[in-house]
């Protein structure tokens, strides 16, 4: 059996790494053709995936557990709500509000934190607070976010002829802008910049004696995540026209911890394969089971928690 | 601007009374928290859910029976059975990894709230009052079961004060939170130190569950909203105090009785957010918490 386990294992890593990574590729170009009416819910788990990679840099590489990512993805999709709906400016232009007002909020939020080194523990609550209070925000400051209604409804724009409104035209701009950011991220990653990071994860005093400033190595890391979560924010505002409340809740936090522990921490793959593989099996199941789905999604969760904290990729990576 | 309303002193007492029944929930909740914070590390977010099945349990056996003191009883016993076999079989394994207990605790909180949601729906039950008439009291006319709850608290809160401060255990207690190894040297069964903190405050959560039952509707994730406000508290009031976590709550709860006076009762949760976040970033030891606990 653990012959069997290991084969695959090896089979995966090895021989099959770059077909693989060509059929996914592959699948996720051609996903809208084959099933048209299925173009919104890529968008998203695409999305999703973007999003979960972007949380994954603070959570795996860098070791922060936040409670607070909706805030940014919220933060995302109204600024560009509010840019297209309350300033009637164009949809593009929300993009850069998004990403700079992110980068400010999170500065402002991870300075101090970050800098007093606060420790995991209080981290969690800290942001634990911080996401309660962006979530009450939303609801009380009607006149800047519509309060419980949201902030819509529009659609993106024209773009040399082409109805970005279509879901199909959509599907491919996520896949650009998600392409584009999680490559960059890879990069950011697989530079000298990653492995700063991961060290600084694992011995935080003894890069500290080495001469590096682990405070801003970790800033930038937040930084970075937050405004990645901005982006993937802003794009799903475009999807479904409406930024609500419910884009900063503490459901989509939970639903993102989720993706990133099943399909492993600090990995980039899993966590955006997990996101994509969750949001399709959970539109599956609840065509099956509407009230269960989340149910099964816990205990799925529980499992890998407690069998396989490693998730997916540990799996897939064996012992190293 | 906001116009102050006039307050008289019979409103007056009404709402200190309201936010005396209001934070000593908010205690209940705060302080099985801060045991389990203080002297495990553990981040137990599974705490809500067990708030939530003390509600739901209490309404179960409302149904079977009509009535609504054994309810409580048989869902505070069952909880905190519950409680026992998830710390035996389960947490136990995730003492030394903090971040791993905080993940563990979050699925299971999850999984519970769910089962919640699918076994009842995600509408929200009321209780009838089991106590609807109404006494007088320093001049007003007040619900006795808030008076009952607010009783309820303050034997709760004194009984545990004792029990950690006068007793045997109450020692052992502390010289795990203190020193662990030293503790378990010294002849203290450690393990069972944790387990009996763990169910202890288990049973308080479901006891603030069904508490909390008649006075405001349960939905499944109603812990949710307790256990953030608690850990505000604990935090606040310091890691590991019971003194701290009783005084903070009481002051939590007379905030957000006489707070909507002034503005909008959502300002007010962000006020006592805000409050915690500043006390997490320069004070983590709030004002109560002493140095040597929870290192």
């Amino acid at each position: 059996m653990s012959d069997r386990m290991a084969e695959i294992r090896e089979f995966a890593r090895g021989r099959a790494r770059r077909p693989l990574f060509v059929l996914g590729a592959l699948l996720l170009l051609v996903v809208p053709i084959l099933a048209p009416s299925q173009s919104s819910l890529a968008t998203e788990a695409l999305i999703f995936g973007l999003f979960a990679i972007s949380v994954d840099i603070v959570l795996g590489y860098a070791g922060l557990l936040t409670l607070a990512p909706a805030a940014f993805f919220g933060l995302g999709a109204y600024s560009v709500a509010k840019v297209i709906v309350d300033f009637e400016q164009s949809f593009w232009l929300g993009f850069p509000v998004a990403i700079i007002l992110a980068l400010i909020l999170a500065f402002i939020v991870g300075y101090v934190p970050i800098k007093r080194r606060i420790g995991d523990v209080y981290f969690v609550l800290f942001t634990l607070a911080f996401g309660a209070i962006a979530y009450d925000f939303t609801f009380v400051t009607t006149s800047v976010t519509g309060g419980s209604d949201g902030l819509g409804f529009f659609s993106p724009p024209e773009v040399l002829g082409i109805d970005l409104g279509d879901g199909l035209p959509y599907y491919y701009f996520t896949l650009l802008v998600v392409a584009a950011f999680s490559f960059g991220l890879y990069v950011l990653i697989k530079s000298d910049y990653g492995d700063v990071l991961t060290a600084t994860r694992q011995n935080e005093l003894r890069m500290r004696y080495l001469g590096y400033d682990t405070n801003r190595e970790l800033m930038i890391a937040w930084l970075v995540s937050a405004a990645i979560s901005a982006i993937a924010g802003a794009v799903y505002v475009g999807s479904i026209g409406i930024a609500s409340p419910s884009l900063i809740s503490f459901a989509l936090t939970g639903d993102v911890i989720i993706w990133i522990i099943v399909g492993g921490t600090g990995t980039l793959l899993g966590p955006f394969a997990a996101a994509i593989g969750l949001v399709f099996m959970q539109e599956v199941l609840q065509s099956i089971w509407l009230e269960g789905y989340r149910l099964l999604l816990g205990i799925l969760f529980v499992v890998f928690v407690f069998a396989l904290p490693d998730g997916l990729m540990g799996l897939i990576r064996g012992e190293e | 601007m906001y116009e102050i309303p006039l307050i008289t002193a019979d409103n007056f007492i009404t709402y200190a009374l309201n936010g005396l029944s209001r934070g000593m929930i908010i205690f209940l909740v705060a302080s099985g928290l801060s045991l389990i914070f203080g002297l495990i590390g553990l981040i137990n977010f599974a705490h809500g859910a067990m708030l939530a099945l003390g509600g739901y349990g209490t309404y179960i056996v409302i149904q079977a029976t009509g009535n609504f003191w054994l309810g409580l009883v048989i869902s505070v016993v069952l909880v905190t059975v519950l409680g026992y076999v998830l710390e035996r079989k389960v947490l136990y394994w995730l003492y030394d990894e903090p971040l791993l207990g905080f993940l563990g605790t979050f699925g299971l909180g999850l999984v519970i709230e769910e089962a919640l949601a699918v076994y009842f729906g995600s509408r929200s039950y009321t209780i009838p009052s089991p106590l609807p008439e109404s006494i007088e009291l320093l001049g007003v006319t007040y619900p006795s079961y808030r008076l009952f709850v607010i009783l309820v608290g303050a034997i709760v809160a004194l009984g545990i004060g004792l029990l950690l401060t006068r007793t045997r255990l109450g020692l052992e207690i502390h010289a795990t939170a203190n020193r662990q190894p030293t503790a378990e040297i010294l002849g203290v069964d450690t393990a069972r130190i944790y387990t009996i903190t763990f169910v202890l405050g288990t049973a308080l959560a479901a006891l603030a569950g069904a508490l909390t039952a008649p006075i405001t509707s349960m939905y499944p994730t109603i812990g949710l909203d307790y256990i953030t406000m608690a850990f505000l508290v604990i935090i606040v009031g310091g890691m590991g105090s019971f003194k701290g976590s009783f005084v903070v709550s009481m002051i939590v709860g007379q905030v957000i009785a006489f707070g909507w006076l002034l503005t909008a009762p959502t300002y007010v949760r962000i006020l006592i957010f805000a409050a915690a976040m500043v006390f997490i970033l320069y004070k983590p030891r709030g004002f109560f918490g002493k140095p040597e606990v929870h290192e």
